[in-house]
């Protein structure tokens, strides 16, 4: 039952992301394409590959944006289909560094895996491979390490939850002005209530879930927000779970960061049940929602993985050295919300197009310390545990923002800051 | 002539390409009539039947119900053409009354009430006596007979077939069954028992069908019949019915048993207080209803069943003295080298290892010999082919399992390991149950042949006059106590069955 | 007169056979195993519009195509050989151990547990050999208990090792989460640094101490269980309880100390998975090997020879479903079809070597 769950979700995800992918437009300059082309004729002589080491296949939905993107990041640069070598389902142990190997024995001088707990093993099979680039998305270790082989790739997301709030934050302020919102929806101090179905209680999810109530709080002032963790990164029943437990508090905007379309799609089901009396709505992760929730989504905060491959096959292409950590944001079209749903408040998608533009003019800082307290006032040092060895090391509050993803391309942003509640058992 | 109620025609039956149940057998059957099929274990007797009954479905021939060709694939095709058997093993729900277990799986209409009503009509008609309302678990083997049978009518049986009938029932309830089946052919009914014992079969059928080795040896009258012609059809050739009983003078005392009580694991008495004196040179029989504490008695002696407190075995020996054979175990009965033989009744259960030959058999009870951590097996193997060729086993080699093996055969490893070993006492339960009757004689003069050179022998016996002609002593048993010890060359019968049954123990 | 139509005979027969010769057992599992490649060839031709001899080729070639493939799946093979002959123990006095997992997982925590506390301060040799025996140890009582329930309480240990599995899932992720400095949930490579209580590398090979391991291993088990008089009490107790009693054998003793060898030995498979394969631990660290074996100790009727080939045969399976994944861009469900057909027409082979099915001669009627 379970399975069939979640191959029917991994199913209306790839529609959607069809959708999304389409939307964006070939940036190929025929100076660059041309170069390309021979470097692409170069590597297929030499016999080079790429290696992809994927946790899922193409019924998971995370490893499925990945696949998008790198065979859109391909096609743009005229690498062979025959060039990519794909390991499927590889899970977070020997087997990565025993697909490492072997992808390496079969011509591979890039692998690049997508899970963070495939780092370990990439990092095993960097030590000993040192001609190969190996690169592990989402982790974190990398430039401790001190390998030159070995690369951590993240993208900004935090930007477009950022994005993501102000959606929800206009939709509060409409239901306010509306008169809409019922007494449940406040809490004892009058705050509005926002709910968010975090995985777990990691810096990755904080970093998230902080950006994402900043950007509420730029809209409105008087909200809240309670964190739910459900131990996994995808697990639609947990999901549904929390959402709905979320819901039941009261809280009228709920966000998420795990993978699955648990949370919408019981949000969607209770506005028809007409479960709580209220309609809450959904601002999702990685995917559009509108399939699953097409009357309370609002958008979805989600990565463009494309862009880190293109620029990772364009290195490898030129045999160019990559970056040891590679982030992207904005500014390099590496993150996005998705499709705005029919429930956003009016004028939605001008604000949000002024606060993206914000953002890529560096005129908005996400992680801005005058916009927030920390124990009731506002911060002046925020320090980040950039080594990762599980103490902080690293003052990131520099010129009156926290500097998110500049020291490595893993989030770090790990503090608690006033107006978000963790529940955690 | 009347119509068959019913006919089979040219049916055979078989198992794998080695095991034929049965070959090119007719058979018919007759409403008002009681019809006996005789055979020897293993002749197909169950297996005829149980083609009729739905659980077997014929590999050839044909099945007429009066005249009408049929075909039985499932039990409720045989219940729909009134055809109903009795199996030796109860079909019944231990928690559910005798009411629920006949009402069970049948349509709603067949209510407790009306039900009830009706199943009354068929007792009071035919003469059974059973408690309605009696959970299964509080029946004697008795009443669930009744039970099923009773079953079987409630559901339209016009064609009765009982596989053993008698086996589980004392001299006096075997009277009380035929009785009520005479009662059933007045009314019309055709009824099959399917039996192995030759005087029931004199006394209560009209026709005699006899099987050998799964083929029809012929049908005859009752009464135009006599046991040992009976005897040359089941076996196919002339047989000498005479166990040679041998009076040995010296003898000795060779196990002193005293006040031996033992529990079962619901804390009741199944061994209450037996007292008696085993003699080297003598076979002493044990009569008594199965499960009257037989197999409690011998395993308590062989230390497999806690004994009580005040109860005493003493085991005297020439070659190893004297021992108190209550506190020790069995690893201990052994390690002492006590000469205690024990054929229990259960051969595969208890006495043999089924997935083992002959040669790991052997070894069961002297594994622990000779030194080191690894197993000695030359000697054993040794064994082992003495124990084939002296006692004719038929096997394909030393390590085939006994399991694969044929009945006859596999008791005649038993025997002779436990014999190979020249015991002081040697215990049998049920020896020769379900043997052939050639294997059932070889068995009867190894017995006679130990008790001769002078082991005190036990034999815990059901066939009455197998005990009356092999034993000299008889204790007779009934609910764990000791009800009486007679003289096995002037005991009668009915002296038997009537002990058997008292009830409260010794006068 | 008037014929009814009441015959309704059965359309099949289902005899059981006892008279398979060898060589006819071995034709039955060749044809089976040539129809299997001809069914999946036609799911893989008609549904997947794919050349069944090049999806063939690579499923060989996942397999066995370079020498580090053949390396990993001969190391794989090893590990679950090693898992269903320790199974095998239990197995044989009809000691339903389903709590393999469990045995290699705590295994393997402890192991994981010396490597990183004692990694760099014991000389990986001497360490090896702590390993070795604590792992073991480990194993052995983690299947003990429920043999101690069983001997004295007469639990079902189907239910009881089942239910130790859960608490060694539950311990092992306590523990990553206290040895998880990154809060990732997961432990990364243990000691990637020293290779402190790494198996090293022996005659130039990664795997050599795997290898000799389950090789000793599976010689000493099969000895011990057909030669040794221990292993004589167990058949004997695992055939029947009562003729053990009656052979004065003491029967609590006996499934206690198989039940521990047989923990012992899932409990050094999991020193194996840790110490000489993956260096890490997590839940998924048996990876349900634990289960598995227990098909492949059925299907080989605890011959450990047959284990290895069935334990062959299935890593064969996965490693080629990884590989047609890979090659050809078949998602795992569409791999697990062609698996799924391959093993069942296998299976199936070994119900025809002991059956066979007749079609039911048609009743004769009377003229």
């Amino acid at each position: 039952m379970k399975k069939l769950f979640t191959s029917l979700t991994a199913m209306l995800m790839a529609v959607s992301l069809v959708g999304c992918s389409s939307n964006k437009p070939a940036d190929n300059t025929p100076a660059t394409a041309a170069a390309t082309a021979e470097a692409t004729a170069e590597a297929a002589a030499s016999g080079e590959k790429i290696g992809i080491i994927l946790v899922g296949d193409e019924n998971e939905g995370y490893t499925y944006a990945h696949m998008l993107g790198i065979k859109n990041a391909a096609a743009k640069l005229g690498i062979a289909e025959s060039d990519i070598i794909w390991k499927y389902s590889i899970g977070e142990d020997q087997k990565c560094y025993d697909a490492a190997v072997d992808l390496v024995e079969n011509g591979a001088t890039l692998v690049i895996s997508n899970s963070y707990g495939h780092q370990s093993y990439m990092m095993q099979a960097a030590q000993e491979y040192p001609e190969v680039t190996f690169v592990a998305d989402t982790g974190d270790n990398a430039w401790t390490t001190g390998l030159d082989n070995f690369k951590n790739a993240f993208t900004s997301v935090y930007e477009s939850r950022y994005v993501s709030g102000v959606v929800a934050g206009l939709k509060i302020a409409e239901l306010n002005e509306k008169g809409e919102l019922k007494e449940e929806n406040f809490n004892e101090e009058g705050n509005v209530k926002v709910g968010y179905v975090g995985a777990f209680p990691y810096a990755e999810v904080v970093s998230g879930y902080t950006a994402f109530y900043l950007g509420i709080k730029s809209v409105v002032e008087n909200v809240t927000m309670y964190v739910e963790y459900t131990n996994s990164w995808f697990d639609l029943t947990a999901e549904a779970t929390v959402g709905d437990d979320l819901m039941s508090q009261g809280c009228v905007i709920i966000g998420q960061h795990a993978d699955s379309t648990g949370a919408p799609s019981q949000l969607q089901k209770n506005m028809e049940d007409n479960k709580y009396g209220f309609t809450a709505y959904s601002v999702g992760y990685n995917v559009s929602m509108l399939d699953v929730a097409p009357d309370v989504a609002l958008t979805s905060a989600s990565n463009v993985w494309e862009v880190f491959y293109e620029y990772a096959f364009n290195c490898w292409l030129n045999g160019e050295n990559m970056k040891t950590d590679w982030t992207g944001g904005y500014n390099e079209g590496a993150v996005e919300i998705t499709d705005l749903g029919s429930a956003v408040a009016e004028g939605t998608e001008e604000r949000v197009n002024e606060v993206i533009a914000q953002i890529k003019s560096g005129e908005l800082h996400v992680f801005d310390a005058s916009t927030f307290t920390i124990g009731g006032e506002t911060p002046t040092s925020i320090m980040g545990d950039i080594d990762a060895d599980f103490t902080d090391d690293t003052e990131c509050l520099i010129d009156g923002y926290f500097h998110e993803s500049e020291f490595r391309s893993a989030p770090y942003f790990a503090a608690r800051i006033d107006g978000i509640v963790e529940e955690t058992e | 002539m009347q119509e068959a109620a019913v006919s089979m025609r040219h049916i055979s039956k078989s198992f794998g390409k080695k095991v034929i149940a049965n070959k090119n057998v007719d058979l018919d059957i007759y409403h008002g009539e009681i019809l006996s099929l005789l055979g020897e274990n293993g002749s197909g007797k169950t297996t005829l039947m149980n083609m009729l009954s739905g659980v077997y479905f014929p590999d050839e021939g044909e099945i007429l119900v009066n005249g009408e060709p049929v075909s039985i694939t499932c039990p409720k095709d045989a219940f729909d053409l009134g055809i109903g058997m009795v199996h030796q093993h109860f079909k019944l729900i231990d928690v559910f009354t005798a009411l629920e277990n006949i009402l069970l799986g049948l349509p709603k209409e067949n209510d407790t009430k009306s039900g009830r009503a009706a199943v009354e009509e068929i007792c009071r008609k035919y003469g059974f006596e059973l408690d309605l309302d009696k959970k299964i678990y509080d029946m004697s083997v008795s009443e669930k007979e009744t039970l099923e049978i009773v079953k079987t009518l409630y559901r339209g049986t016009e064609i009765l077939i009982l596989d053993e009938p008698t086996a589980v029932l004392t001299p006096q309830e075997t009277d009380k069954l035929f009785a009520i089946l005479k009662n059933m052919r007045e009314d019309g009914k055709a009824v099959v028992i399917i039996t192995h014992k030759l005087n029931e079969v004199m006394e209560i059928s009209d026709r005699v069908t006899v099987l050998r080795k799964g083929e029809n040896a012929g049908t005859v009258l009752t009464s135009q019949t006599n046991e040992q012609q009976l005897t040359e059809m089941m076996v196919g050739e002339k047989i000498v019915l005479d166990i040679n009983r041998d009076f040995v003078e010296d003898k000795a005392l060779r196990l002193e048993v005293k006040h031996m009580t033992v529990l079962n694991p619901d804390k009741k008495k199944v061994v209450d207080d037996i007292s008696f004196d085993l003699y080297s040179g003598e076979v002493l029989g044990i009569a008594g209803i199965s499960g009257s504490g037989q197999k409690e008695l011998l395993e308590g002696i062989m230390g497999l069943q806690k004994c009580e407190e005040g109860s005493s075995v003493i085991y005297y020996s020439t070659a190893h003295g004297t021992h108190e054979l209550v506190g020790l175990d069995t690893k201990q009965i052994i390690g002492y080298g006590l000469h205690l033989a024990f054929v229990p009744e259960d051969r595969l259960g208890m006495g043999l290892v089924g997935n083992m030959g002959i040669t790991d058999n052997v070894l069961l009870k002297r594994y622990r010999k000779g030194s080191g951590p690894f197993l000695h097996k030359t000697l054993p193997r040794q064994t082992a082919e003495k124990i084939r060729n002296e006692l004719e086993v038929v096997t394909p080699d030393l390590e085939y399992p006994v399991r694969r093996l044929s009945g006859g055969n596999v008791q005649k490893i038993l025997v002779g390991r436990e014999i190979n070993n020249k015991p002081t006492v040697l215990m049998t339960a049920y020896a020769v149950r379900g043997l052939d009757i050639n294997t059932s004689y070889t068995i009867y003069n190894i017995l006679n042949e130990q008790k001769k050179k002078g082991v005190a022998v036990i034999y815990v016996g059901e066939d009455l006059d197998v005990l009356l002609a092999l034993s000299d002593r008889i204790m007779v048993i009934c609910e764990g106590r000791m009800t009486g010890m007679l003289d096995g060359r002037t005991a009668t019968k009915e002296q038997l069955g009537y002990l058997m049954t008292k009830t409260g123990g010794a006068d | 007169m008037e014929k009814k139509t009441t015959h309704k005979a059965p359309l099949f027969h289902i005899r059981k056979k006892d008279d398979t010769t060898l060589i006819q057992a071995i034709l039955i599992r060749a044809v089976f195993v040539v129809l299997a490649l001809l069914v999946s060839a036609l799911f893989i031709f008609f549904v997947t519009k794919l050349d069944p001899v090049s999806v063939y080729t690579s499923m060989f070639k996942g397999a066995f195509g370079t020498a580090r493939r053949t390396w990993i799946t001969i190391r794989d093979t090893c590990l679950l050989l090693m898992i269903s002959v320790a199974l095998s123990p239990a197995f044989r006095m009809r000691f339903w151990n389903c709590g393999a997992e469990g045995q290699v997982l705590i295994g393997g925590l402890t192991t994981a547990a010396l490597m990183i506390y004692f990694g760099s301060k014991i000389p990986t040799a001497l360490l090896l050999l702590i390993m070795l025996a604590v792992s073991a140890a480990a194993g052995g009582i983690w299947a003990l208990l429920p043999a101690v329930f069983k001997a004295k309480y007469d639990t079902n240990e189907t239910l009881f090792t089942l239910m130790m599995n859960y608490l060694a899932i539950q311990l092992v992720e306590f523990f990553v989460d206290i040895w998880d400095k990154k809060q990732s949930h997961s432990v990364g490579i243990i000691n990637m640094a020293g290779h402190g209580g790494w198996f090293p590398e022996v005659l130039g090979q990664q795997y050599t101490i795997n290898i000799i391991l389950v090789v000793i291993i599976t010689v000493a088990v099969y000895v011990y269980m057909k030669y040794s008089k221990h292993g004589y009490e167990g058949a004997v107790v695992g055939e029947s309880v009562a003729t053990a009693r009656y052979a004065g054998i003491n029967v609590p003793s006996v499934i206690r100390r198989n039940v521990l060898l047989s923990g012992a030995i899932a409990g050094i498979a999991g020193f194996v998975e840790v110490a000489g394969i993956s260096h890490t631990i997590s839940k998924q660290t048996a990876g349900g090997r634990g289960f598995t074996a227990i098909i492949v100790c059925w299907l080989a009727k605890f011959n450990p020879f047959i284990m290895a080939i069935i334990s062959l045969f299935l890593v064969f399976l996965d490693k080629g479903a990884a590989q047609i994944a890979s090659d050809f861009g078949l998602n795992e469900f569409a791999s697990d079809i062609i698996t799924g057909i391959l093993l069942f027409f296998i299976l199936s082979a070994e119900f025809f070597i002991n059956y066979s099915i007749s079609r039911s001669e048609p009743v004769k009627e009377e003229h």
